[in-house]
């Protein structure tokens, strides 16, 4: 136990202090990082729709633009405070995902769909509501991170603090859910769902709550990045790559776990700016939807995990055995 | 008033006739294999460019490449298929990510291909109005309209009156069945995948000719066919049809009466009141639930 | 306490359950027998919610609960053991009962949750994975244990000596009895060793193509000669 907390305060220590004074100078470098977060933060939220909900969504996008102009008209017409509007914004997220409900109904890869049908829809909406959203010309001067006890949290290192705090409670409510009696029956209730409701689980009610974690999780990161880039328009909040981005990237790191997905975000994105891009600047995707089915095809578990079960047998412990990290 | 909203349902037709191609084709690989293809848009709009390019580049009617789209969508098909053939652990799931993959991959490649203009026929020829009675429609329309019909008919006698058909439908109605009667299930996943093809080839040619293409559209037109699939209910064909005419009627209807910009948005809203209001589709068998 | 009237079940043109009453009171052990297909399990299937019948009603505990969903029933105290053992995957045994009691009872009791396990003998398999390193007995203990961890008053048990060897078969008859005995739920049966049955159960009802056709007492039931009939499949007069 002294172990763990030893390890949680070193990590605490490099990742708000010493990433900070390591790359302050290199302004590219640390919105690079802000950005991989955000896709984090999505991947995890993916992650747990996924593992906890045995829901695979292609339209988180959807929650993310809800979030994101949901934050930004909240500051901007009704004079609230940053703060509340990130939490605001995942809710209306997950109002939004009240929509999805009916189609819980519908068998896995037809749930799939109905996300992504989703995510059109809301980018239409917002196209063409132009009393609300000002339309495809955007809203533009989103208010910035306010200066608290003296900082300015709008600098950069300022938005990476805010990102990375979001993303970490994120995780820990993740584990927390996965810990408890509710996160045991989600799991057993993708292979067993008779068994789970003879013995009075309603499972639909689990479903649904994970469905509403998962999107209010990605609003707040929409929210978050609407006050952080400071401009919004429909193309860009209800964009596909906020959705294919977390996809690859819990993949990658392995969305079984909790970290796979943060880490397999990080890799990812400054893979895809910096390298992918660097040689295709435009259609750099196909590299990510090549690496996906690449993915997919060798190492389903992500590339991360492949990596783990090679220590593990050399350990001698059986794969299965294993808790999650 | 009423000349217009029977103009709305004479277009929504033809174009429905289209749209019906592509939800076909996604429903024999679902009822085969089990497998939703996420990229199966992409594919239909890769047959519309193939059209465009031959329109452009060589000076062809776009109807002089179908037979080249139907090459290059049966190939890319069938790679497909043998992609999402070799995924060893959860099908469902992993072949949904995996066509996603591709799907992504192939709305990249042709936006780098092809530029992410709006591209439309330049041939007057399909352009020109036809009027058969009171209606009008460009002369695309309803072309393709009757190709669809004979497709759709040719299809129907296929899966009913040859043998590879009644191979196909058995696997689709009980696998291990189907096996045991000697079918081999992998050419028939193949087979199906193929037939989707060919559908998907004149279906892109046909929205080549009639409407207007951009490298996004291959998501809008996985969507579409899902909807009408959604529409139809599950495991039925005659459904497909008459969902794929409903979206059609409806997506004509809100042009006429609102904005063409909207007529995606219809189509959505339908989606979303069957989804609400007749979950198993308007043909669909009851679940037990 | 459980009294359904008139159930009606249709598949298609299949009539699985055709008009069946049958009322258990509390604290009763009731046999349910007959050949495959009469219906049993689908008569379950309808007790415990997982069925809706076309017709007919259901009460329990003097309530209509036939339009309460399934999980529900299980927490209103009708607990279902599977045919083919169902455990609850990824989950080790003590987590199987965990759950089962945090969601059928509301509440959390590690004592009750080790009692159980040491009544059904799978105390050293506790915290083995549930669905890939038990045995078919194992399997079987933790379907009633699982039951049992919602505190069930009617306990609805499905061949649950089906597969088992003699001595398993007593272990397990030995088993109910101890648990009618320290918990007294209602307990329904279905089962096809008629000797077990005659030992368990002072009342049985035998159902045949989806009607009751016998209820009463063991020995007097399975000398009736529609019943002998329904078994060795003479022609039966409808």
């Amino acid at each position: 136990m002294q172990r763990r907390a030893l390890i949680g305060i070193a990590l605490a220590i490099v990742l708000y202090a010493l990433v900070p004074l390591a790359f302050a100078g290199n302004l590219y470098l640390m919105s690079m990082i802000v950005a991989a977060l955000t896709i984090g933060g999505v991947a995890l939220a993916w992650a747990l729709l996924g593992n906890l909900g045995g829901l695979v969504s292609f339209g988180h996008a959807a929650f993310f633009g809800v979030g994101s102009y949901a934050s930004a008209l909240l500051v901007m017409k009704a004079g609230w405070p940053i703060g509340g509007s990130l939490i605001a914004g995942g809710v209306c997220a997950a109002l939004a995902a009240v929509l999805v409900l009916p189609a819980l109904r519908l068998r896995g890869p037809y749930f799939a769909l109905a996300v992504l049908a989703y995510a059109h829809i809301f980018r239409i909406i917002a196209t063409e509501w132009k009393g609300l959203t000002n339309g495809a010309g955007g809203i533009g001067n989103i208010p910035r991170f306010p200066v608290v006890f003296g900082y300015d949290f709008a600098s950069k290192t300022g938005g990476y603090w805010i990102v990375l705090s979001l993303v970490l409670a994120f995780a820990a409510i993740y584990a927390w859910v996965r810990d408890s009696h509710a996160g045991l029956a989600l799991r057993a209730m993708q292979h067993s769902e008779d068994a789970t409701r003879a013995v009075g689980v309603n499972s639909q009610f689990l479903k649904a709550l994970m469905l509403f974690l998962s999107a209010f999780m990605t609003g707040v990161m929409g929210a978050f990045n609407a006050h952080y880039i400071n401009f919004l328009e429909p193309d860009y909040a209800f964009s596909g790559l906020w959705t294919m981005l977390p996809i690859v990237a819990a993949i990658f790191g392995g969305y079984r776990t909790i970290t796979g997905p943060l880490i397999g975000a990080v890799v990812v994105y400054l893979l895809d700016q910096l390298v992918f891009k660097a040689l295709m600047p435009i259609g750099h995707q196909i590299v990510l939807g090549a690496l996906l089915g690449a993915m997919i095809l060798f190492a389903p578990e992500g590339l991360l995990s492949l990596f783990r079960r090679r220590r593990l047998q050399q350990g001698g412990v059986p794969a299965a055995a294993s808790r999650n990290a | 008033m009423t000349e217009l909203v029977l103009q709305a349902l004479w277009s929504g037709i033809l174009t429905g006739s289209s749209y019906a191609l592509i939800a076909l084709g996604l429903a024999l690989i679902f009822g085969t294999m089990n497998v939703i293809n996420l990229a199966h848009g992409e594919l239909v709009l890769l047959a519309a460019y193939v059209a465009y390019t031959c329109e452009s580049a060589f000076g062809a009617s776009p109807l002089l490449a179908i037979p080249v789209a139907i090459v290059i969508v049966c190939v890319a098909m069938a790679l497909t298929y043998l992609l999402v053939s070799r995924i060893r652990a959860n099908r469902e799931l992993n072949s949904l990510l995996l066509t996603y993959g591709i799907g992504v991959m192939l709305t990249n490649g042709m936006l780098l291909l092809w530029k992410a203009d709006i591209r439309s026929t330049k041939s007057a020829w399909l352009q020109d109005a036809v009027v058969l009675g009171p209606f009008y429609s460009m002369r695309s329309e309803l072309l393709f309209f009757l190709v669809s019909v004979v497709l759709i008919a040719g299809l129907w006698w296929w899966l009913t009156r040859t043998w590879a058909g009644r191979a196909v439908r058995a696997v689709a109605s009980n696998r291990e069945a189907a096996k045991l009667m000697g079918i081999d299930p992998h050419r028939v996943e193949l087979v199906s995948f193929l037939v989707a093809g060919l559908l998907a080839a004149f279906a892109g040619a046909a929205i080549f000719s009639f409407g207007v293409i951009q490298p996004a559209l291959g998501t809008s037109l996985t969507i579409k066919a899902f909807v009408i699939t959604v529409l139809a209910g599950m495991g039925s064909v005659p459904g497909v049809l008459v969902g794929a005419v409903l979206l059609g009627i409806t997506e004509s209807l809100t042009t006429t009466f609102a904005s063409s910009a909207l007529q995606e948005l219809a189509g959505m809203v339908l989606f979303l009141f069957v989804l609400f209001v007749l979950p198993n589709g308007l043909f669909g068998t009851r679940w037990r639930h | 306490m459980l009294e359904l009237r008139d159930i009606r079940v249709r598949f298609g043109g299949l009539h699985a359950l055709d008009g069946v009453s049958l009322s258990v009171a509390a604290g009763e052990i009731v046999g349910l027998v007959g050949p495959n297909g009469a219906g049993k399990t689908t008569l379950f299937d309808v007790i415990s919610g997982t069925v809706r019948p076309h017709r007919g009603t259901l009460h329990f505990e003097n309530a209509d609960i036939s339009r309460t969903s399934a999980y529900q029933r299980a927490r209103r105290g009708i607990g279902r053991t599977f045919q083919i053992p169902q455990p609850m995957h990824t989950l080790t045994v003590a987590e199987n009962l965990t759950v089962a009691q945090r969601f059928g009872t509301g509440q959390v009791n590690p004592n009750t949750v080790a009692e159980i396990l040491d009544l059904v003998e799978l105390t050293d398999r506790a915290s083995r994975d549930a669905a890939s390193e038990l045995s078919l007995a194992e399997l079987k203990a933790l379907e009633v244990a699982k039951a049992l961890a919602t505190q069930p008053r009617l306990l609805l048990l499905d061949e649950v000596l089906a597969g088992l060897e003699a001595s398993g078969k007593r272990r397990f008859t030995k088993l109910l009895a101890d648990i009618h005995a320290r918990y007294k739920p209602a307990i329904l049966i279905i089962e096809h060793d008629i000797e077990t049955i005659s030992t368990l159960c002072p009342r049985t009802a035998v159902l045949n193509f989806g009607q009751l056709i016998a209820d009463g007492a063991p020995d007097v039931v399975f000398s009736q000669p529609d019943v002998v009939a329904s078994y060795t499949g003479a022609v039966h007069d409808a």
